[in-house]
């Protein structure tokens, strides 16, 4: 929470109380807004508890930051920045010691604060001389002398932008603060040209005297403002906006440049502790012309123990790790990557001999090595085969495939093991459950036999391996009777046009835009509009219904025999936004406003691109959760432009890969299994130990609730007995998270309610561990007659075979001479102590160490 | 079973005995009663002797230390429906429901809490809260459970982790519980900040996952079944340890492995000890005290709660919903899957004021109230302008929180809002404000600064933010 930058003397306190309700600036730090003046808003982590010693190394570069520089007109200056590379790698912001010079004083100078000030039309270059090395940039200046209006969309808003006037907190607020509102972050232009003036009898903005306009004297606090100062008399913002009222406030029109992307330099870069790097930030305009924008951004550093930045885009480092740090301006982000790799000895060697099997590794270990973090080992092949079949059909390899994979020999034999598993009906199972908690299949929505029918269409298409965009696109179009086609039932589902929206981003696209229901998203850029246009593409969608079947409480009733069909016309408004919109899929291109037909089919072309820059990156995320047990994007719904990956290059040649390949699910799963990052063992070193993002290892993972049950289930030979289910049924073949399962609530298994991947929890608890030492889910699988304990005594194994056989079945692997040895021996003793009334002591002794291994770390983890 | 009068130290570990009801003196001079509290060492990090010195030494006196129950209001109740009245605003703003008087002379609240109406002196209303941050229920639980926002990457610890972190566990109860679960679904997807956070999940609350106002409610799984004697389950918990030998780093490299770990403990400590199932026993109230809690979730949690602090918990956090959506809660939007505005006297109000009254009632009759802080309050309040749906939207820039014993002065008001209840007139505070109150209340420095696994440090509460003085004693 960022305070009032601002100590106020104590009778302009009185006065503020007094007549504004004695509000005290305060901004959360989302709508954080910076000036000058900034006081920290808490003491920056120091360095690094133990300093490191850099051996000397020689200056091997510099480069001015930005290379090419154009100033348009008079009025804009360019921030320079002299980024040296060194012989070891690391950068520094060199602009303090350069000396940086124009070639031509008569077309522009650099001034004192390393600023080039334009003078006349012309071409020339800047240098920059740090010791004996040398830089040069290009430079244009162009209109000189023309003196164009500034500009109401891109001079005065970002002003007001930065200031933090169209903040959340502030008069962006859904409802202004004090009568004045602005469109938050200035959206709309237009709506906030008519607020400033034409608004309040005009008095906001004084043509004649622009020193008396409103806007001026309040934020100047020349008279009181409830937001505090926001900046001084005469100073640039003051400037800019004086100046533009001066001129006569002309409005923004259609015709105006708009930004179309912003560019932060450097984009990375590599540090020391303590290090300061400025930051330059360039707009590219729609006309051609680029500004330096530094001064308007805002910045954010997505890791404060790493980096911090102030509101001027100067960085400050202070440990070892990466701070991505997050750019704003006029609604485009960008980021600047800042690292201090850390400082272990690793041997030349640790990275080019590290294995690269396919493109997955190439980007890791690329990282991995701007960031000095060494790659673990590859992992044994018992802890693989155990881990790839958790993984990729969530159960446990038999102790015949265990023995079979550890012997062998041929070098391929795990690329082998991985094409095996895919074509497993374990497989199947697992993907098809996956994809229902995607999809929210489950009877509290829908009645058994829809539920069966949604269930079986998702396994089919597993089956088939149908591409992703098929898939999806069959949901979104789909149409029908629900028992015949299973995609249906989605529709059922969702019948509300805003429920629909929401999770259609969710599911498909990884964004949340709830937010936008009420008023623009405070952390992305979909506005209300977005979101009601969305909307109204499902607003024709309707459902032909009979007799209710049943009713769940706060659902509604269930139906059976249901067909879903689209209405010829439709459009959606609710009590909140009543003004019908053009059905327009958030941002893209909207349909005429009354467009006859299925909408959906537009909304399913548009979703279901390759193009679409969050369709398959949000499919490609999830994957890579799955099996590395975090996304390159957390979390996996939240792919907003300002949540940046943990590697830059990765999530985009993962999609290049899917795209490619047509949205071949397998294929990818293919290719994240057969890399060394995802074979790596899980023991870290002790120079990666702290990485639990970047890929150096693989990350354990407790088991989800319904692969540990069966792995219980599998071990024991005793199969779980669900309400309404046969026999044998698995719980990773159960079509509804609503069957009746305490052990399974319990270990975090997800309602099917939101489409949130939180809603799955793999946490431990008191809970679950009361529940697996004292319950009776897994007790009554340890005692069962004719369980596999109960087995092995019949066929006369000794405790020797019984432990060796249960590690395999348990661990995928043979116990070592210690464990061997130690585990017998207790054995053996407990075995003589008799430890009840009725009694079969040996029998007992299994049991309870048939519990320690399967209640154990290393079987409840995957690793 | 016969209880064996012998040294408790079995092969150098203390044997468990879940099965002990007479009084029994063991070799060594112990008293069972000692040897109970030596089971849930644990919580405390102390070895028996240690303990028996500190326990002399009068350090772990229960009484000088200040517990607190957290009502988290989930849904953000109405100002104006509820302790900020606005009778004189236009019908538009003011609702459906009147004021009434209280037991204290100038303070009214609404119609919708009678019984609550007759304790107005031992609660204090602190009308002029507000916050900045976007209007969600998200950040509001953040910031009402920990003093802050998570930014930057940090998820600071709620209240009740940081006095378990500050002061352990009392004895062999879990130092802070919540009731009856997390709070779930509310529309983003922020943690809410009812964990310990950067502190590390071993100092998270002890979740009861169930519903106390079910006819068979217990805790799930407190004991053994009867087929596994005390001597198995010993041998089975040491055999775990045995088999994890393999795979240590586990715990040094992952927090949920560590906290695997740290979760067996408790679960065999809270197996042990006969003072935490009979804590969680709601079958020794009678059918008269259950019921004038409510016979629902919240009023049974809250009537849960007033016992775990009689036996010496230390932080209790109640839920009392855990969804907005498709739900009767505080989040009178107006419309599906929302609330109505009906729903204050006809469900949420009549269960809150049940339940609260009942609290403030036991609390003050056994004595503890002084001792026990009672924090109410919801993530926002709610716009004064009703809606077109009829309802009231999330309206941050002010809204009541409820706060009564552990040192706060009842039958007060502070603060005071404009008279349309839109924004703080006077004593405007922000939720940091109200964390250093509750810090101060519970004893624990504001300054204090707390480490983040990455080495940095943050402090307990915001500079800048002083605890609300009046509030107090």
């Amino acid at each position: 929470m960022k305070r009032c930058k601002y100590f106020l003397p104590a009778a302009l306190i009185a006065l503020l109380a007094a007549s504004y309700a004695g509000q005290a600036f305060q901004e959360s730090g989302n709508d954080a807004t910076y000036h000058q003046k900034v006081k920290p808003k808490a003491p920056p982590p120091g360095p690094p508890a133990e300093p490191v010693n850099y051996p000397k190394s020689a200056l091997a570069r510099i480069d001015i930051l930005p290379a090419s520089i154009a100033l348009v007109g008079p009025r804009y200056s360019q921030r320079l920045v002299v980024e040296g590379t060194f012989a070891d790698g690391h950068q520094e912001d060199l602009t303090a010691q350069a000396q940086i010079t124009s070639s031509d004083g008569n077309i522009a100078a650099v001034d004192k604060d390393d600023f080039v000030q334009p003078r006349a039309d012309g071409h020339t270059t800047i240098a920059a001389t740090v010791e004996d090395q040398r830089a040069s940039a290009s430079l244009d200046v162009k209109d000189y002398s023309k003196i164009k209006p500034l500009s109401f969309r891109n001079d005065v808003l970002p002003v007001m932008t930065k200031m933090g006037c169209n903040s959340g907190p502030c008069h962006g607020a859904a409802a202004g603060k004090n009568g004045f509102k602005l469109t938050l972050r200035g959206y709309d232009p237009e709506t906030d040209y008519f607020t400033l003036t034409h608004q309040a009898l005009a008095r906001r903005t004084e043509r004649m005297e622009p020193a008396k306009s409103l806007i001026l004297l309040k934020p100047t606090l020349t008279i009181p403002h409830g937001g505090g100062r926001r900046f001084l008399l005469n100073s640039p913002e003051y400037k800019v906006i004086s100046g533009w009222i001066a001129q006569g406030m002309p409005a923004p029109e259609e015709t105006d440049a708009q930004v179309t992307a912003i560019q932060a330099l450097p984009h990375e870069a590599s540090l020391r502790p303590g290090a300061k790097q400025q930051l330059v930030v360039t707009a590219l305009f729609s006309d051609g012309r680029r500004e330096d924008v530094t001064r308007w951004a805002k910045y954010d550093s997505g890791d404060e123990g790493v980096a911090t930045v102030d509101n001027q885009g100067d960085v400050t480092m202070h440990n070892f790790g990466e701070a991505p740090v997050t750019v704003w301006y006029q609604s485009h982000v960008a980021f600047s990557r800042l690292r201090i790799p850390f400082p272990y000895q690793l041997e030349e060697t640790v990275f080019k001999n590290a294995p690269r099997h396919n493109y997955i590794d190439t980007a890791i270990l690329k990282h991995l090595e701007a960031l000095h973090i060494p790659p673990s080992p590859t992992s044994s092949d018992s802890e693989f085969i155990r881990r790839a079949y958790l993984d990729a059909a969530g159960i446990l390899p038999k102790p015949t495939e265990v023995e079979a994979f550890l012997k062998d020999t041929s070098p391929d034999k795990r690329n082998r093991l991985i094409d095996q598993l895919m074509k497993r009906p374990e497989f199947v199972d697992y993907w098809a459950y996956k994809w229902s908690d995607l999809l929210l299949v489950s009877s509290n929505r829908l009645s058994d036999e829809e539920m069966w029918s949604y269930y079986n269409w998702i396994r089919d298409s597993v089956a088939q391996n149908k591409p992703w965009d098929e898939f999806v696109r069959e949901i979104v179009t789909a149409t029908g009777n629900t028992v015949e086609n299973g995609a249906a039932n989605y529709w059922v589902i969702h019948r509300d046009p805003l429920d629909t929206s929401e999770n259609m981003a969710q599911a498909f696209l990884g964004i949340t835009i709830t937010c936008a229901h009420c008023h623009n998203h405070p952390l992305a850029k979909w506005t209300q509009k977005d979101y009601y246009g969305m909307a109204n593409l499902f607003a024709r969608v309707r459902l032909k219904t009979f007799s209710p079947s049943g009713a769940r409480a706060g659902i509604g009733p269930l139906f059976n025999n249901v067909t879903v069909y689209s209405a010829p016309t439709g459009e959606f408004t609710d009590d909140r936004y009543m003004t019908v919109l053009p059905p327009k899929p958030l941002d893209a291109k909207a349909l005429p406003e009354t467009t006859p037909g299925d909408t959906r089919i537009y909304f399913a072309k548009w979703l279901a691109a390759a193009d679409n820059p969050f369709f398959a990156r949000s499919l490609v995320n999830r994957l890579w959760r799955n099996f590395m047990g975090r996304g390159l994007i957390e979390p996996v719904d939240d792919l907003r432009a300002t949540n940046p990956a943990t590697n830059d290059e990765l999530p985009d040649e993962l999609v290049r890969d899917f795209t490619s390949h047509h949205f071949d699910i397998n294929h990818m799963i293919r290719t994240i299994m057969q890399s060394a990052t995802y074979q790596a063992s899980s023991e870290p070193l002790k120079e990666n130990a702290p990485d639990d993002k970047y890929g150096s290892h693989y990350l354990i993972k407790r088991l989800p609730a319904e692969v540990l049950l069966d792995a219980y289930s599998q071990v024991t030979h005793e199969p779980e007995k669900f309400d309404g289910y046969p026999a044998g049924t698995r719980a990773l073949q159960l079509p509804d998270t609503a069957v009746k399962s305490y052990f399974l609530n319990a270990f975090g298994r997800p309602a099917r309610q939101q489409t949130r991947e939180s809603e799955r929890t793999s946490v431990p608890t008191i809970t679950q561990a009361l529940h697996i030492i004292n319950g009776d889910t897994l007790n009554n699988k340890v005692r069962a007659p004719d369980n596999s304990i109960d087995a092995m005594i019949k066929r006369g194994l000794s405790d020797e075979q019984i432990v060796n056989d249960l590690y395999l079945a348990s661990f995928s692997r043979y116990p070592n001479e210690t464990e061997r040895a130690a585990l017998v021996k207790i054995l053996h003793t407990a075995e003589q102590q008799k430890t009840s009334g009725v009694d079969d002591m040996r029998r007992n002794a299994l049991n309870d160490m048939l519990w320690a291994m399967l209640t154990s770390e290393a079987f409840m983890f995957n690793h | 079973m016969l209880p064996r009068a012998s040294c408790p130290f079995v092969g150098g570990r203390l044997m468990l005995r879940l099965d002990a009801n007479r009084s029994v003196t063991f070799c060594d001079g112990l008293t069972r009663r000692d040897f109970l509290h030596a089971g849930s060492l644990g919580f405390l990090g102390l070895t028996l002797p240690e303990f028996l010195a500190v326990k002399a030494s009068g350090a772990v006196d229960p009484k000088k230390d200040v517990n607190c129950i957290q009502l988290m209001l989930v849904g953000g109740p109405s100002q104006l429906d509820t302790w900020d009245m606005k009778p004189d605003a236009p019908a538009s703003i003011r609702g459906p429901y009147k004021p009434i008087k209280t037991n204290v002379p100038g303070i009214e609240i609404s119609e919708i809490f009678p019984r609550m109406a007759k304790h107005a002196d031992k609660f204090a209303l602190l009308r002029s809260v507000y916050h900045t941050a976007a209007a969600v229920h998200d950040t509001g639980c953040q910031m009402m459970q920990t003093g802050r926002l998570f930014q930057g990457g940090l998820e600071s610890p709620n209240y009740g982790s940081v006095l378990r972190f500050e002061k352990g566990a009392r004895g062999d109860m879990p130092p802070n519980v919540l009731i009856p679960y997390m709070i779930g679904q509310l529309g983003g997807n922020l943690p809410h900040g009812d964990t310990a956070g950067f502190l590390g999940k071993a100092y998270d609350p002890f979740v009861l996952n169930a519903d106390p106002s079910e006819t068979n409610f217990k805790v799930p799984d407190m004991l053994p079944p009867d087929y596994i004697s005390a001597v198995r389950v010993d041998r089975r918990r040491d055999w775990r340890q045995m088999i994890d030998q393999s795979v240590k780093y586990f715990e040094e490299s992952n927090q949920d492995a560590k906290l695997m770990d740290s979760t067996f403990d408790q679960a065999y400590t809270l197996m042990t000890s006969a003072k935490a199932r009979e804590a969680f026993d709601l079958t020794q109230e009678n059918e008269e005290m259950r019921k004038r809690y409510g016979l629902n979730r919240f009023g049974q949690g809250c009537l849960l709660a007033r016992r775990l602090v009689e036996r010496g918990v230390r932080f209790v956090t109640i839920n009392m919903f855990e969804t907005v959506f498709n739900d009767i809660t505080w989040d009178i939007h107006g419309s599906a899957p929302f609330s109505p505005i009906s729903c204050y006297s006809e469900l949420v109000g009549p269960m809150f004021d049940n339940a609260y009254s009942s609290l403030l009632e036991d609390l003050s009759r056994i004595g503890l109230l002084d001792n026990t802080l009672v924090l109410a309050t919801g993530e926002f309040g709610r716009t004064p302008r009703v809606n077109p749906a009829g309802g009231r939207d999330h309206w941050p820039q002010c809204w009541t929180v409820v706060m009564a014993g552990g040192g706060v002065k009842g039958g007060q008001v502070v603060g005071s809002s404009d008279s349309i209840g839109g924004a703080p007139k006077d004593r405007p505070v922000m939720p940091s404000h109200v964390a250093a109150t509750v810090y101060k209340c519970l004893g624990i420095p504001i300054d204090k600064e707390l480490k983040t696994p990455q080495g940095r440090v943050v402090r307990l509460v915001d500079h800048g933010f002083d605890p609300i003085d009046e509030l107090l004693v």
